[in-house]
């Protein structure tokens, strides 16, 4: 039995050290964050704090937090169907009718700004949304009379700043699931006599939904809880679930506040997670 | 030249036993082949003599010595994997030299040692291709020589052609036996082809769900099967219910008497007999019969099989299903619905269950 | 008719690339415009990159996330090899327990884990700092790490390790001479990988971020919120294509799908 014993001290020592590290890192903190959203003040600087639930039920009573979680549910929804709706038929495009090379070649293209800083990418937008940026450059070449266009500070700018970051990685989620597909299923489907419309409906789409929706998934919850994006191109139009939280630990200093309204995020995310739980699990296993 | 003895081996994954007492002798020299279906535990002994699974209870003694919880790289075994598992990044003659490299081998040595193995597998100038850029058969015989150039004391084979095409695999077995003869290690194989276990091995063992069923040379257990399991197992078999009669002949009922050489229990008693399909010989109605002393029935022809080089038949006779091999020596086969007789010797009818 | 499809497609993933590369194109023009005020047309000029070198604060916050970046590298590529490969090699009970732990840190809104170390580092007295954002990075690029290693592993399987084994290589000879060897394109991309989700992090470095002491991200941050100036233009230019550069090696060495 040494060897049972040694494979246990092998298996110890080799997956310790991560995982002390993510405990510390990861769940140690997401527990304090629980702890201190039930605090009245932030227990720092020799200050005392009693437990409270008034952060939670200021969340339920005031109006404006319920709007505000309903603007960024629905921010969440807006660029994940613009990313489905552009990303899908792209990911299909790609695995089905482009071959060789070129598929390679335009996939990394499609990777690369995902992979890249977002912050810039972000910010490079404001260099064509802007009054007097390149979408105002280029309309004025058309109409010189027109008025000062400028896209910047509005939910439109916000939706197409996400947009762009997340449309990779909708499309290579898509692009993992669809080409696994093989290509014997869909000839055997026309030989059955399924015209091109029916076999997408009824062989692709159902065959592709898992990716998509790992892809759906992973795209609603970052958004819900941006705060750098909508800062930065919505301005005030930009007030989101994210830079109230966000506000919390840099201008107001509210902690426990900002503490609750995290975990009401967190909540919200887990719930995406658990109804959805079954299909990301095999999926991802894949990946 | 070494033996191995494998002693009450024990080995349980949860509540199945992948070895349930198995006890073999492997001696000096010899090809010994492991067969039977999937999870039967064959390959769970082969990696047990390897050093890759620990027995719950048993012995492996390798030259009468005990290996114990001796890890696999203190046994001085040669193993050759299913997928060959030939290093990637190295090249032919960095895989080959491997063992003799890890146990620190001066060059010179090596050189001559590795150079000599590649002419035995018939891979000499292969030196600088890697791994990647050989055929399977090549990749094969290089895990072959890489397993036998630190001449080890046994060669385990885990299905080692189970990846190669038919005329592939029929050319590495001949190749396979001559080497090993050449060499004369004592060589442990584990394959699932049937065929293949009896063209290549000198003792042969079946095993069923984690125990041994029958040990033997390749013709001892073919010939005489010891339970309908192995009947069936190695190769087909036609299986006949009945009482037994007399001395030589059993009642089965929708056939008639079936006479057998074995000597048979008390009358009465329910027995199975199995009967190989080659064995068999099928003649029409009207024209020369064989021998008079033979298990003879009337039967018609139900379907036939054209193979090129034999006809198998299924002939109904009576309320059985007959299968019947030939030698395609008419070159028609004949045809559904004919009327036939069917018989075999006594002696082929073999007793292998009570 | 065919060829109708096939020029649609074409267009279709062409106006799908300008999409994604318009808005970067455009920065980088810019970036090299003596025009401080972004007017167009382009007037070529290096002005802006070379005001870069005599912005401190813009150099000390490039500094730290080099180095930031590089620490975490070893540390995150260290720790996250461990377990791709002890995932690799065994089956052991509280696997997948393990395995979906590593979820979190990717799926967790960055603002959620990067304000849960704010709180926790305050209150244990780690306090803010490159050290504690240093442990925020690490955090987020192992599950990266883990991912890459074990991909690689998987292609491979433990038939190797057993091989070497019946060949007399003691584990530790075997672990060096066979898996490591193996192992290495995958480790080398999934470390460039960890340098490159530590050098891109904006979140968790923003909130750990004390004042006087940030980098890179946070520190355009701060000066996009301030106002623009057309050295952002430049440090942004220089990032992002560093950024991609990055990204094509990682590529190279690590094809989806592998190199076997």
């Amino acid at each position: 039995m040494m060897q049972e014993a040694r494979r246990r001290v092998a298996i110890g020592f080799l997956t310790a050290p991560a995982y002390v590290w993510l405990t510390v890192t990861v769940l140690l903190p997401l527990s304090a964050m629980l702890f201190f959203s039930f605090l009245t003040v932030a227990p720092i600087n020799g200050r005392e704090a009693q437990l409270t639930t008034e952060h939670y039920l200021t969340f339920i009573d005031k109006d404006f937090y319920r709007t505000l979680t309903w603007r960024s549910l629905r921010l969440g929804f807006d660029v994940t169907l613009a990313c489905v709706l552009v990303g899908y038929p792209a990911a299909l495009a790609l695995a089905k009718h482009v071959k060789g090379r070129w598929r390679e070649a335009i996939f990394l293209l499609i990777i690369l700004p995902f992979w890249s800083n977002a912050l810039v990418r972000v910010y490079s937008w404001t260099m064509v949304m802007r009054e007097g940026g390149f979408l105002d450059w280029v309309l004025h070449w058309m109409a010189p009379d027109a008025p000062p266009f400028g896209l910047l500070f509005t939910y439109p700018a916000i939706v197409i700043g996400l947009v762009h970051s997340y449309l990779p990685y909708v499309v290579l989620t898509c692009y993992i699931s669809l080409e696994a597909i093989d290509d014997s299923l869909m000839e055997a489907a026309r030989s059955l006599g399924a015209s091109t419309l029916q076999v997408f409906w009824r062989v692709i789409l159902p065959l592709s939904l898992p990716g998509l929706l790992v892809g759906v998934i992973l795209t609603f919850i970052p958004v819900i809880g941006s705060f750098m994006e909508p800062r930065i191109l919505g301005g005030r139009a930009g007030i989101m679930l994210g830079t109230v939280i966000e506000d919390q630990f840099t201008t107001v200093f509210n902690w426990p506040r900002g503490a609750a309204l995290s975990f009401i995020m967190l909540g919200i995310v887990l719930l995406i997670f658990a109804a959805s739980a079954p299909l990301l699990r095999s999926r991802l296993k894949g990946l | 030249m070494s033996t191995v003895d494998v002693i009450g081996a024990v080995k349980r994954y949860g509540r199945v036993a992948a070895l349930d007492e198995v006890s073999i002798r492997f001696g000096e020299g010899e090809f010994f082949g492991l067969i039977g279906p999937s999870g039967s535990g064959k390959t769970t002994l082969l990696r047990a003599i390897a050093g890759f699974a620990d027995l719950d209870s048993g012995e492996i003694r390798i030259d009468n010595q005990p290996v114990g919880d001796r890890p696999a790289h203190k046994r001085d075994i040669g193993m050759v994997f299913q997928n060959y598992a030939l290093f990637p990044h190295l090249t032919v003659f960095e895989n080959v030299a491997f063992g003799l490299s890890v146990r620190g081998r001066p060059r010179e040595a090596t050189r001559k040692e590795v150079g000599a193995m590649l002419e035995l597998v018939r891979l000499s100038g292969f030196d600088a291709r890697k791994p990647r850029q050989l055929s399977g058969g090549q990749q094969q015989r290089v895990a072959l020589a890489r397993a036998l150039v630190t001449r080890p004391r046994v060669l385990l084979l885990d299905e080692p052609l189970g990846a190669l095409d038919k005329r592939l695999r029929q050319e590495m077995q001949i190749e396979l036996r001559l080497i090993q003869r050449e060499v004369g290690i004592t060589t442990i194989f584990v394959t699932h082809d049937q065929e293949e276990a009896l063209t290549l091995s000198d003792r042969i063992a079946i095993f069923n769900e984690g125990k041994i069923v029958q040990i033997g040379a390749p013709g001892e257990v073919y010939e005489r099967p010891r339970s309908a399991f192995a009947a069936g197992f190695l190769g087909d078999a036609n299986l006949f219910q009945g009482a037994v009669l007399d001395g030589r002949g059993v009642e089965v009922g929708g056939l008639g008497i079936l006479r057998t050489a074995d000597a048979l229990p008390a009358a009465g008693t329910h027995v199975t007999l199995a009967v190989r399909p080659e064995k068999i010989q099928v003649w029409v109605e009207g024209l020369a019969t064989p021998g008079a002393d033979i298990n003879r029935f009337r039967g018609t022809v139900r379907r036939a099989v054209y193979a090129g080089t034999n006809l198998t038949y299924k002939i109904e006779v009576g309320t059985h299903l007959v299968t019947v091999f030939e030698q395609n020596r008419a070159a028609h086969p004949l045809p559904a619905g004919t009327a036939v007789n069917v018989g075999w010797l006594p002696v082929h009818s073999v007793l292998v269950a009570t | 008719m065919r060829d109708l499809g096939i020029w649609a497609v074409r267009l279709y993933l062409g106006l799908m690339l300008l999409f994604l590369y318009l808005p970067i194109v455009v920065m980088v023009l810019l970036a090299f415009n003596r025009s401080p005020l972004y007017q167009l047309p382009i007037v070529w000029d290096t002005v802006w990159f070379q005001s870069l070198i005599h912005n401190d604060r813009l150099v000390g916050a490039g500094l730290n996330s080099v180095g930031l970046a590089l620490v975490n590298m070893v540390i995150a590529t260290a720790l996250g090899t461990m377990v791709a490969i002890a995932f690799a090699r065994y089956q052991f009970r509280g696997k997948a327990v393990l395995e979906l732990l590593l979820f979190p840190p990717i799926t967790i809104p960055w603002l959620i884990i990067g304000i849960s170390m704010l709180i926790f580092f305050f209150w244990v007295g780690i306090g803010r700092g490159l050290h504690a954002m240093l442990l925020g990075h690490v955090a987020l690029s192992l599950p990266y790490v883990i991912m890459v290693v074990g991909a690689r592993l998987k292609g491979y399987g433990p038939a190797l390790e057993e091989a070497a084994a019946t060949l007399g290589a003691s584990p530790w000879q075997a672990f060096w001479r066979v898996s490591l060897p193996v192992m290495a394109p995958g480790v080398a991309a999934a470390a460039l990988f960890a340098f490159a989700v530590s050098f891109d992090q904006f979140v968790i470095s923003y909130f750990l971020a004390p004042p006087g002491v940030s980098t890179l991200p946070v520190e355009i941050y701060a000066a996009i919120r301030k106002g623009f100036t057309p050295e952002i233009n430049a440090i942004s230019t220089i990032i992002i294509l560093f950024s991609m550069g990055l990204m094509l090696l990682i590529a190279r060495l690590y094809r989806f799908g592998g190199e076997r």
